[in-house]
């Protein structure tokens, strides 16, 4: 079955498999004993903020030698200036001739708008994609999504395969069912209206397209609450809500709790390339919780520290902690997991996460302008509800690199040093001609969800050894 | 000889029989095996083979084998300590030798018990409690699974005591006097003078060679399905040994400990559960305020339990009420005049970070029920023995005696570099000790190192580790010159990988 020939050889491989480690495997374990390992990658020693990320830091070098890189940023981030400083690169403005820019979506916009006439070179790189918003608008990440069902489905394909709902609502698909119902209000007020009919006692949470940090959101379990609300907007004191665009979408009401509190992922994907596609996951995701016990209870509903997990939220929540800040690590999420409810239900669900990321990603893909300039890292934000099926709850383009916590500010300068050393090739200068096949190693806490290009290549040598089938029914059987 | 042997064996049947008998699992297997032999299958011609054969066939007979292996390992050598300590078993007197210590002991346990005392005199509260008043009691009932969001004033509570204290005692242990010894010459070292026996690195590698040999059990490669199979035979000294290897599948973690703990779930514990629980319900407890204090000083901020912060409340809060305990834990006797101090319930009184000890088993157990017994059993077997001073060999003293020797025998740069500093190397690495590493590795790390614990069925195995970590960082130690940057290096351990360290440092030449 042709189901997952397309997914290349990607293996959720974030769990911490201690039980794998045995003396003789551990590597790691010969070379850093008895010294304080400064580079290397899996061991961030005791003070990680300060180390240097192996081979990165030595490309930088490199290239310094050769040409020197100009950086410049829209974000006055320490994670993000240090590491490029680490890498000896310096500071310029937008306007000098810079080889790196980390942008704000507006400064991209307008290096990219035709009136701007600016034309990159190929020792230039940039941290969007023109229309990145095909994926982080949530009006737009639903309509491509529905779009490459369509297509899928038109084509044939088995990936499109619908079974009967269990809620007899009519019919679902079988592996593509990872947003949750979602409708674009004004546009499609009647469709909404048609399917809450059906579901009269769910509750809805609605969302502006373009805002990001919880604003704005709000949750309905009455129509005529809604009905209010559309009045409301179309009257003179709210002409901005008027003009924008709401998504509206099936609340996860029963979402999994963990200690009796609700909370979301928060994953990166670093996306090298759209077309072929080149994603990484990040292993280091986290959860964020709420800092207030979940309650279903109506009088709860308009509290809202309740139902979001942003941080932006849960901050004014009077009892938010700023030595965790409500972040729990997804190796403890799986380790827990794992633990209380089996390593089969507990893979079953990383690997739906992860074919979660492959496939919203390919569904923007065609619409993608590839520049080969360009790459970008998303914040994925993933609700488990309680039978641990991860729903896709929205992208963003631009996550926060704000430390909140002293982890997570190790986290995140990781986060951008990996990002440096997957995009940019061996010798650390951008370069558009390089292949984007990063090493092993420059790979970092990364982890291959998909390469496009390097999948065909292994099909292609596959087809020609003549046993394409075996690793075909291999990868099958981890969706069965 | 032979009737000697007999005879003794005679002698461990009946202290075991007797054992079985005041154990809350003898009624039911009582019951069990008298529907037995009403069973068809018991024929009374041949009473002893079928009744055993039926026994067999239901399974009851690994049952008994169980409660025999734990009753053997635990309550039995109370009384008689085995192997190392046989010097110990004679009565206390004020003759010996280590009688300065069991005294130390006794003082320690007194003296926290004291400050218990005198805060319940300082805020007015009773020491057995009061009951709840009915507001109080239907608000707590209320927030039973989120206890997080029950409000009270702990601005006056603050723990009974820390790591530290306990500490400082064990640093001005002093010895009875030893005239002969040249005092200029032996360094002043803190516990070499203590004549506890303590393993060398030799004998601590014949303990601990379990965890070197790479053949699988049952002839499976498969750890999961040795791991199934082991949990299928119920056998807990098959889980135990399963333990040493060191890498337990984590769904499994659960059952096998559970299984060498004797902490398997009856009716009549989860009706004990309940009656503990409504124990707290219905009163108002020093220990309460101390629990929750605890708790929000130490696993609400931290970033791998506080997910589980309302979770340890119940567990914690029932662990205060529980009476059992108490007669579980064998404190040290010693002849000391003075005044006697109560205590809580359980006999523990609640000091900072106690409830590390039961926060790793959050990622165990999904039930407070689950998770209680388990923490309990492996708080009366091996947390108690961190936190009083006592002369088992594997005492808080002794193992802090074993970090001292290790250190000195196989790291004599580091220990030459604290003498220089005028650091005590212990300073450095007590708390990891006191609390069994939990809160300083990362939770997968740690239940790896508590499967070492249990595996082996010992705690000699946190010292060792201890000097693992000091000489994995060495370089970085040995370049710094202050108590504060030698702690700085050694804050973070998540870096830290258990297993192949320890085999490392057990293979080592």
């Amino acid at each position: 079955m042709s189901v997952v020939w397309d997914l290349g050889n990607w293996t959720p491989a974030w769990r911490l498999d201690s039980h794998q480690t045995t003396f003789r495997s551990s590597g790691t374990a010969h070379t850093m004993y008895g010294r304080q390992a400064g580079g290397a990658n899996q061991a961030g020693v005791s003070n990680s903020t300060t180390t240097s990320g192996g081979n990165s830091g030595a490309g930088g070098g490199q290239g310094h030698d050769k040409m020197k890189i100009g950086f410049c940023t829209d974000l006055d981030k320490s994670v993000l200036v240090n590491n490029f400083e680490k890498r000896g690169w310096h500071q310029v403005n937008g306007d000098d001739d810079w080889h790196f820019y980390w942008a704000g979506v507006q400064t991209c916009r307008n290096i990219f708008s035709v009136d701007s006439g600016y034309r990159m070179h190929d020792n230039q790189m940039i941290n969007h994609f023109p229309n990145h918003y095909e994926l982080s608008r949530k009006d737009l990440l639903v309509k491509n999504i529905k779009r490459y069902r369509k297509d899928l489905e038109r084509d044939g394909n088995p990936l499109a395969e619908k079974t009967e709902s269990n809620n007899s609502s009519g019919t679902r698909y079988l592996y593509l069912d990872f947003v949750p119902t979602t409708f674009v209000l004004p546009a499609d007020y009647n469709m909404f209206v048609e399917e809450y009919r059906k579901f009269p006692l769910s509750t809805w949470i609605m969302k502006p397209c373009g805002k990001s940090q919880g604003a704005g959101i709000f949750l309905i379990n009455k129509l005529s609450k809604l009905k209010k609300w559309s009045r409301e907007a179309k009257g003179p004191f709210h002409p901005q809500i008027a003009k924008e665009s709401y998504v509206i979408s099936r609340y996860i009401d029963n979402p999994l709790l963990i200690g009796g509190k609700k909370f979301d992922l928060r994953l990166y994907v670093l996306v090298a390339s759209f077309r072929p596609l080149k994603a990484y996951l990040f292993k280091q995701g986290f959860c964020r919780f709420c800092t207030v016990k979940y309650d279903t209870s109506v009088t709860e509903l308009d509290n809202m520290y309740v139902h979001l997990t942003n941080v932006s939220v849960q901050k004014h929540g009077g009892e938010y902690n700023t030595l965790h800040g409500g972040k729990w690590s997804v190796q403890n999420l799986a380790l827990y997991l794992e633990g209380t409810r089996g390593k089969e239900v507990t893979d079953r669900l990383f690997g739906a996460i992860s074919w979660l990321i492959v496939h919203s990603l390919r569904a923007v893909a065609p619409v993608m302008a590839s520049d080969r300039h360009c790459f970008e890292c998303y914040g994925y934000d993933i609700i488990i509800d309680n039978a641990l099926k991860p729903w896709l709850v929205e992208v963003n383009a631009s996550p926060s690199l704000t430390s909140t916590t002293v982890n997570d500010r190790i986290l995140k300068y990781k986060l951008i040093d990996n990002i440096l050393s997957v995009v940019l090739p061996p010798d650390g200068v951008p370069d558009v001609r390089w292949n984007k096949v990063p090493s092993a190693d420059a790979l970092g806490n990364f982890e291959l969800l998909i390469d496009e290009e390097l999948a065909a290549q292994d099909e292609q040598h596959q087809n020609s050894s003549n046993n394409a089938h075996t690793k075909t029914s291999k990868m099958g059987s981890r969706w069965k | 000889m032979e009737e000697l042997q007999d005879a003794s064996i005679h002698h461990m049947t009946a202290k075991v029989i007797a054992a079985i008998k005041n154990t809350k699992c003898y009624e039911p297997i009582y019951k069990e095996l008298q529907r037995l032999v009403c069973s068809p299958n018991v024929d009374t011609h041949d009473m002893r083979n079928t009744l055993e054969d039926a026994i067999k066939g239901a399974g009851l007979e690994t049952e008994i084998r169980n409660i025999v292996y734990n009753l053997v390992r635990s309550r039995l050598t109370k009384t008689d300590d085995k192997g190392l300590t046989h010097k110990q078993t004679s009565k206390p007197t004020v003759s010996d030798p280590l009688g300065y210590l069991k005294r130390a002991g006794v003082l320690w346990d007194r003296r926290v018990r004291k400050s218990l005392n005198a805060m319940c005199t300082e805020l007015k509260v009773p020491l057995h409690g009061q009951p709840r008043i009915s507001a109080d009691r239907e608000d707590f009932m209320a927030k039973w699974n989120e206890l997080s969001n029950y409000n009270m004033d702990l601005a006056n509570y603050r723990p009974v005591y820390a790591p530290k204290d306990l500490l400082e005692v064990l640093l001005s242990l002093k010895g009875p006097a030893k005239t002969t010894e040249n005092t200029d010459q032996i360094p002043q070292w803190e516990f070499s003078h203590i004549a506890l026996p303590v393993k060398n690195l030799f004998e601590l590698r014949g303990h601990y060679a379990d965890l070197l040999r790479s053949d699988s059990y049952l002839g499976v490669p498969d750890l999961t399905v040795q791991c199934q199979r082991i949990l299928e035979g119920r056998h807990a000294p098959m889980c135990q040994q399963f333990l040493k290897k060191g890498c337990t599948p984590a769904p499994y973690r659960g059952a096998l400990w559970a299984s060498v703990l004797d902490s398997k779930l009856h009716d009549y514990d989860i009706d004990y559960w309940h009656k503990l629980r409504n124990a707290v319900w219905t009163t108002d407890h020093i220990v309460d305020k101390l629990v929750f204090k605890d708790i929000q000083l130490t696993a609400s901020n931290d970033d791998q339990y506080f997910v589980f912060e309302d979770v340890l409340y119940q567990v914690l809060l029932c662990f205060s009420r529980d009476t059992d305990i108490g007669s579980c834990v064998d404190y040290e006797t010693f002849p000391v005049k003075g005044k006697t101090y109560e205590g809580p319930p359980s006999g523990v009184v609640p000091f900072h970070g106690i409830c590390m000890f039961a926060a790793p088993f959050c990622y165990l157990y999904d039930s407070p029920v689950n998770l209680y017994y388990t923490f309990r059993a492996f708080y009366i077997r091996y947390c108690h023995r961190l936190t009083t001073i006592n002369t088992h060999p594997q005492g808080i003293v002794s193992l802090c005696l074993l970090f001292e020797k290790l250190l000195q025998t196989y790291e004599p740069q580091l220990w030459s570099h604290f003498r220089e500093l005028q650091i005590q190397p212990l300073r450095v690495v007590f708390k990891w000790l006191m609390r069994a590493f939990s809160g300083h590795l990362p939770p997968d790390q740690l239940l790896v190192l508590w499967d070492l614990i249990l595996g082996f069925d010992s705690l000699e195995i946190l010292p060792l580790f201890a000097i693992i970590i000091l000489s994995f960082r060495k370089e970085s130690i040995m370049q710094v010159a202050s108590l504060d940057n030698i702690e700085a290096i050694l804050a973070d351990l998540s870096s830290i990988k258990v297993l192949p360290l320890v085999q490392l440092a057990l293979s080592r030449d």
